[in-house]
């Protein structure tokens, strides 16, 4: 029997159009590259120095004293003895390990990634959450954010923008943005008609609505968005190490190629520990916020 | 008489085994091949795999590595056969003490006009500023060459792991290029290296690094090797330069960068014509750096290359036997 060819050879695009295809989108790149680079560049030239600038502050000042604020911070956030206690040691342990100044780098990279996340990630969401156009264009984008090899789009980024923390600062918030976005949507679209009906009976214009009923109540589901912002920023440090970024992912890296293991082990234990921090002190925020809501309420 | 029975098929399937396995061993054998991570060893594991498949009948399977996990693992397993392109200084003591325990054997030397490693600037900085010469001279220029994160001048290293890394830090104390306003910048992987020299070329921005020849990029984008101005230590580099514990560097040269195939035991032993064929397996770094242009140009893979190579060039013609030859080129 003979099968004719067109039936088992997929009929794919001929060598030299592929080649000049790949050429013409190479090309284009480079050119917009040498365009634009410049002044992409200076445009986040306020982040880069609020970046150098926090990292700094947190390596050059003793440590006892970044400890401290630190333990506040988590007591605050968490009112609880246990998780304080529980991180002084973690501290005490990432320090002895010599592993502090990378810690601080990450902590810097990642608390300003986390920042910016919330920052532009509630916004959308709220955007989102209003118009079923809006969302049904967002979420695929977000699939492809979510989904994408990082260095697919890294490398570009890189002949763009250089390596360093502004490259990594994208991928980490590229990945890590989704799920602020995709809960704050939830969250508002979660929130009771009957509620938002009887704000309306109220007389509650949409600014209103949105600061005074919708978020508030959406408030626990944001707060699970920012925990898994929080977590997926540290998921990707060693991604971002690969292009130049400092911190506990360098050493990581190192290890890797070494084969070291002990190295290798000590540092992945202090970005899980890190994780682990971050994770029970925003979650035990949200949910006080949450106690202190049905408190008033009864 | 069952058991006997079974016991004479049983025998001669064993003698049926046993032929057979030497009957592929007179035609080499299975036999694994590194694929190195870079675009030249990339292109070499493929030419190895088509001469070896098609010249001499072995059944070549390649297996993705890179420097420190391919040179373990063909210390402690025996694990893949051969490394057409090991940049040993990395591994040179474990390797050293390999081959005389004869596990490993360096067949030969593959780059006629050995590797080089070292600082480089972009040809563009050195021909608008042509009294830098030296590494000194760069050192002394740090506007030229500015650091992302804002003030000061960068020297680009060696990505995290890499041996070269230690050599770059430990020279970078020795010239005292930290008092001269410079700071090291950790491109974390090869990509973010080559991609920090190709973003530095297309904005025609200084910049001032570590790396290697022959690659893609120094086809691609010119670049000047700075001299250390200083002869080549050979015990300083061994004990001090290139060791991670080194308190007092003194300036250095670059060592010379050898570049070896690697075979294990087993390869030298049971291959045969095809050890004949990687021993005489050499090529200038002029021809390499072609290869790779044309490589990069045509967005080709490294097989593509290795094609490219056996089709247009005739440097192989010598590596290997007249009929091998005829084979390869009716399998072309």
């Amino acid at each position: 029997m003979n099968i004719p060819e067109f039936l088992t050879v997929f009929p794919k695009m001929g060598k030299v159009d592929y080649l000049a295809f790949k050429k013409a989108i190479d090309g284009a790149f480079r050119q917009f590259s040498r365009a634009y680079g410049d002044s992409i560049e200076s445009f986040f030239d306020p982040v880069l120095y609020f970046l150098v600038n926090l990292e700094k502050l947190l390596q050059n000042t003793p440590w006892p004293i970044v400890i401290m604020v630190f333990l506040l911070l988590i007591y605050y956030g968490s009112r609880s003895i246990y998780l304080t206690v529980g991180s002084l040691a973690a501290f005490l342990f990432i320090a002895y390990f010599g592993m502090w100044q990378d810690t601080m780098s990450t902590v810097s990279i990642i608390g300003v990634c986390t920042l910016l996340a919330i920052g532009l990630g509630i916004p959308i969401g709220i955007l989102m959450s209003g118009s079923d156009r809006v969302r049904s264009a967002v979420v695929p984008i977000l699939d492809i954010m979510q989904t994408m090899p990082s260095f697919v789009y890294l490398i570009p980024v890189v002949m763009l923008l250089g390596i360093g923390k502004i490259p990594g600062l994208l991928a980490i918030i590229i990945y890590a943005i989704p799920p602020m976005i995709r809960l704050t949507d939830l969250g508002i679209r979660e929130v009771d008609k009957e509620v938002l009906e009887a704000a309306d009976a109220f007389g509650a214009n949409r600014i209103q609505k949105l600061f005074r009923v919708q978020l508030p109540l959406a408030l626990p589901t944001i707060f699970a968005g920012i925990n898994q912002t929080i977590m997926m920023a540290l998921a990707m440090v060693v991604i971002a190490s690969m292009i130049g970024v400092r911190g506990l992912g360098q050493p990581v890296l190192k290890a890797i190629s070494n084969q070291y293991l002990t190295m290798g082990l000590l540092n992945g234990f202090a970005i899980v520990v890190l994780a682990v921090i971050f994770d029970r002190v925003s979650q035990s925020f949200g949910k006080r916020l949450q106690q202190h809501r049905a408190g008033s309420r009864e | 008489m069952n058991f006997f029975k079974k016991s004479m098929i049983s025998v001669v399937f064993a003698m049926g085994l046993g032929a057979f396995s030497t009957q592929a061993n007179a035609a080499c054998g299975s036999i694994t091949v590194a694929e190195m991570n870079w675009a030249s060893a990339e292109m070499l594991a493929h030419i190895d795999k088509v001469v070896l498949e098609n010249g001499y009948g072995c059944e070549v399977e390649l297996v993705p590595g890179s420097t420190m996990p391919t040179a373990t693992s063909m210390m402690e397993k025996g694990e893949p056969d051969v490394a057409p392109e090991l940049w040993i200084n990395a591994v040179r003591i474990a390797l050293d003490a390999a081959t005389e325990e004869g596990r490993l054997h360096y067949a030969a030397e593959v780059f006629s006009d050995t590797g080089e490693e070292g600082w480089w600037i972009p040809q563009y900085i050195a021909d608008a500023n042509p009294d830098i010469q030296t590494v000194e001279d760069a050192l002394n220029r740090a506007d030229l060459f500015p650091h992302p994160e804002g003030d000061g001048a960068a020297l680009y290293t060696c990505p995290s792991g890499w041996n070269c890394q230690l050599s770059t830090n430990n020279l970078f104390r020795a010239f005292g290029a930290e008092a001269k306003g410079f700071r090291l910048v950790d491109p974390g992987s090869g990509a973010g290296l080559s991609g920090a020299i190709s973003k530095a070329y297309d904005q025609k921005e200084g910049w001032f690094g570590y790396y290697w020849a022959p690659t893609a990029i120094l086809g691609k984008y010119p670049m000047k090797k700075l001299s250390f101005d200083v002869p080549h230590d050979n015990d300083e580099w061994n004990t001090c330069t290139s060791q991670e514990d080194c308190a007092d560097p003194q300036k250095n040269s670059w060592v010379v960068s050898s570049v070896y195939t690697v075979v294990t035991d087993r390869f030298k032993k049971e291959a045969g014509v095809g050890m004949d064929y990687i021993v005489k397996r050499a090529l200038p770094n002029s021809t390499i750096n072609a290869l790779l242009a044309w490589k990069e140009d045509n967005q080709a893979t490294g097989e593509d290359a290795a094609m490219h190579f056996l089709s247009n060039y005739s440097e192989w013609h010598d590596w290997v036997d007249s009929s091998a030859k005829a084979k390869i080129q009716s399998a072309l």
